[in-house]
């Protein structure tokens, strides 16, 4: 086995090479910047301060706000996400002729780039342009004014995300769910279970596995998200929804591109943090 | 030495005193020059004219255009490393004093222009610490939009003063008919900071003292941001997410009396076929507070890179740019979202001018008197400050004083760095 293994490198080398080029090389050398003042304004100045950016960083109130607004926003997108997708897994795995015929409809925002559907649902949720407030006010309900209010911007962020990125949960649960083994259900049947029953005691079980590479993948990516705060509020109002994501904009914008650095670098600590988190839990249910 | 080795040298030294010390070289025909330019409503202004200016000197001009953003980092890019992307450079003027370090100066080309044309706070806005970096191709003011039709069935007179404007929009404000008594950016965007800052101004503070300390957190600041706060009461119930483009629908669709905007977004509020108040809007110097009139500069100035290597053909793009032709063609492109105004009096009081843009003795006047922020490199570190302390102040989520205290401790870190 270990003399396959020896022999096998020279093949994976080139790989290997390519992806410490273009994978480990910029991150390391991104990790080198953030240790230096770097302004692109005034490159003479450049100057070694150690971890004088990260410093700079944590001790800034608005490192913690954003950290805060990306956090709240992961945790609301990705739990309305897991629950909408869950239920439209389940109710698709029955086998109907209409579910085939409606399933690519739902899975259309999927292949909405960000930037376009952020800047439909922008105009959906203007408060006197926007059908949503029109449709409210056709019902006789005063529509709220849905981006210059802090939480309700966050709540139309939410959903906006839930909407792209649900029919993602759909297609990975409902995958996991057509591919359970019957017996368990048939056994499930035979013992006098109901349907709830079984979904709670057989079906969610069998799914948790890809429920939590689901949901990873999910939060890693709602935990970065730019696009759509960035079209939609541009983290207003006031600073109500600005992200992680956008501070790290606005500072690279400006040319601090040490400072930039520093906070991607510990964007990726707190990602990968939180990823290892997940995944020790999934450890649990695997060996549990 | 060896012979080859002395011709070798020679032919060196003739080529680096040639290209460091010697008379520019003409431009080449068929040269070709890159530009950084604003993606949107200028560069189609720039598209359908350039033309001419290639077929006139043989010179090819490929544009890069980039929304507001990406155009200061690509440019900062480009200029501060080794890419050297751009030989030209179309720059927000706060941008100057950062860029200056990578930019040739241009005093010698001012020497075949006619600068006396130009309304001299354009030409302010290119120089910094003596030199001037870039000249003016688009001068952009703060205005002061009023519905004429209302005001003259009300009765009222233009204001005068912020306190006027105030007591206009309380009594014009009509929430029940849904319009607003004034409309002016007030969302997460950096125009609410600048529209913070001129009231600020009004009232005689501003957020750097004349030594480039943080001045954010004095009596006349905090009353000049107070009444912009008062002013937002009797703007739309939404105005919290407002940006530069929902001030213009307000305005068009007749859902605000009054309103203050940059000229550049002026010209659509007179599109017969998108505005309901086309040909019923005024437009005036800005109000005055107690320390004065002051409208924002915001003129969009071109320059070049000092490392190019197409400097003749830059200079004569330069100059073609900001001449009276272009600046006559760009003014009367036929477009309703297009704007770019020429910083040249000749061209603002052309009668052909004034008919096609009903503000331009407005932009004239304000322009005239018009204030730039303060010239100093760290200027869009600082407008992102006052972005952030304007939007929270506008919305509540923290006090005028707080947000001013705030905003102080934000520029003190800025400066410091």
């Amino acid at each position: 086995m270990e003399r396959y293994a020896r022999g096998g490198l020279p093949w994976l080398a080139p790989g290997i090479a390519f992806l410490l080029l273009i994978d480990l090389f910029p991150l390391a050398y991104a990790v080198v910047i953030s240790l230096y003042s770097w302004w692109l304004v005034r490159p003479s100045d450049t100057r070694l301060v150690g971890l004088g950016n990260y410093a700079g960083l944590v001790t800034d109130p608005q490192l913690a706000h954003d950290t805060a607004v990306s956090a709240v926003f992961m945790a609301g997108a990705v739990s309305l996400e897991l629950v909408a997708g869950l239920f439209l897994a389940v109710v698709f795995a029955r086998r109907a002729r209409i579910f085939d015929l409606v399933r690519p409809v739902i899975l259309l925002p999927l292949f909405i780039t960000p930037v376009v559907s952020g800047t439909m649902w922008r105009l959906m949720f203007h408060p006197d342009l926007g059908i949503v407030n029109y449709y409210l006010r056709r019902i006789g309900i005063a529509g709220p004014p849905w981006l210059s209010d802090p939480g309700l911007a966050m709540v139309a962020l939410v959903l906006l995300d839930a909407w792209r990125t649900i029919p993602f949960m759909f297609l990975v649960l409902h995958a996991g769910i057509v591919s359970q083994p019957h017996e368990f259900f048939e056994a499930a049947m035979v013992d006098g279970a109901g349907s709830w029953q079984t979904f709670w005691h057989i079906t969610l079980p069998l799914l948790r596995y890809i429920m939590v590479v689901a949901v990873l993948i999910r939060a890693m990516d709602a935990f970065r998200e730019f696009d759509i705060f960035y079209v939609v509020t541009s983290g207003g109002p006031g600073t109500a929804t600005e992200t992680i994501q956008m501070l790290n904009y606005r500072i690279f914008g400006f040319g601090r591109v040490g400072l930039a650095s520093a906070l991607s670098t510990l964007t990726l600590v707190l990602v990968a943090a939180m990823s290892l988190a997940l995944l020790r839990l999934l450890g649990r249910e695997r060996t549990a | 030495m060896n012979i080859r080795v002395r011709i070798a040298c020679m032919t060196l030294a003739v080529v680096l005193v040639g290209g460091l010390g010697g008379a520019p070289v003409a431009a080449a025909p068929g040269e070709t020059i890159s530009l950084a330019f604003l993606a949107g409503y200028k560069e189609d202004v720039l598209r359908a004219n350039i033309a001419k200016f290639e077929q006139a000197s043989g010179i090819h001009v490929q544009i890069d255009a980039s929304p507001y953003d990406d155009l200061y980092k690509k440019t900062l890019l480009s200029l501060s490393t080794s890419a050297n992307r751009y030989d030209v450079l179309f720059m927000d003027e706060p941008w100057v004093p950062a860029l200056a370090d990578f930019l040739a100066p241009l005093d010698d080309i001012t020497k075949q222009m006619d600068l006396a044309d130009f309304v001299p706070s354009t030409v302010a806005a290119g120089r910094y610490r003596g030199k001037l970096y870039a000249l003016p191709v688009d001068p952009n003011v703060q205005l002061f939009i009023y519905r004429k039709d209302v005001f003259q069935e009300r009765g009222l007179k233009v204001p005068d003063t912020w306190d006027d404007v105030l007591h206009d929009a309380q009594a014009l404000n009509d929430p029940s008919k849904s319009v607003a008594g004034i409309v002016t950016t007030a969302g997460s965007d950096q125009q609410t900071g600048l529209y913070m800052l001129l009231l600020i101004w009004s009232y005689g503070g501003d957020v750097l003292d004349k030594n480039d300390r943080p001045s954010a957190e004095t009596p006349e600041a905090r009353r000049g941001a107070g009444e912009f706060v008062q002013l937002l009461k009797y703007a739309p119930p939404s105005v919290q997410s407002y940006s530069f483009a929902d001030v213009n629908k307000a305005v068009q669709l007749g859902k605000a009396v009054m309103a203050i905007q940059w000229a550049s977004g002026a010209r659509p509020m007179e599109d017969k076929a998108n505005s309901t108040v086309a040909g019923k809007l005024g437009y005036a110097v800005m109000p005055k507070g107690p320390a004065g009139r002051d409208p924002m500069r915001g003129v969009w100035t071109i320059g070049i890179a000092a490392k190019t290597s197409h400097k003749d053909a830059a200079s004569k793009f330069v100059q073609w740019i900001t001449g009276k032709e272009f600046g006559t063609a760009a003014a009367l492109y036929p477009a309703t979202s297009s704007a770019i105004h020429s910083p040249r009096v000749s061209v603002l009081q052309d009668p052909k001018v004034d008919a096609a843009l009903p503000y331009a003795p407005a932009l004239l006047a304000n322009l005239r008197i018009a204030r730039s922020r303060t010239r100093v490199p760290q200027w869009p570190d600082i407008q992102e400050a006052l972005r952030q302390a304007a939007a929270k102040i506008s919305t509540g989520a923290i006090s005028v004083p707080d947000g001013l205290k705030e905003l102080d401790a934000s520029l003190g870190r800025i400066m410091a760095k």
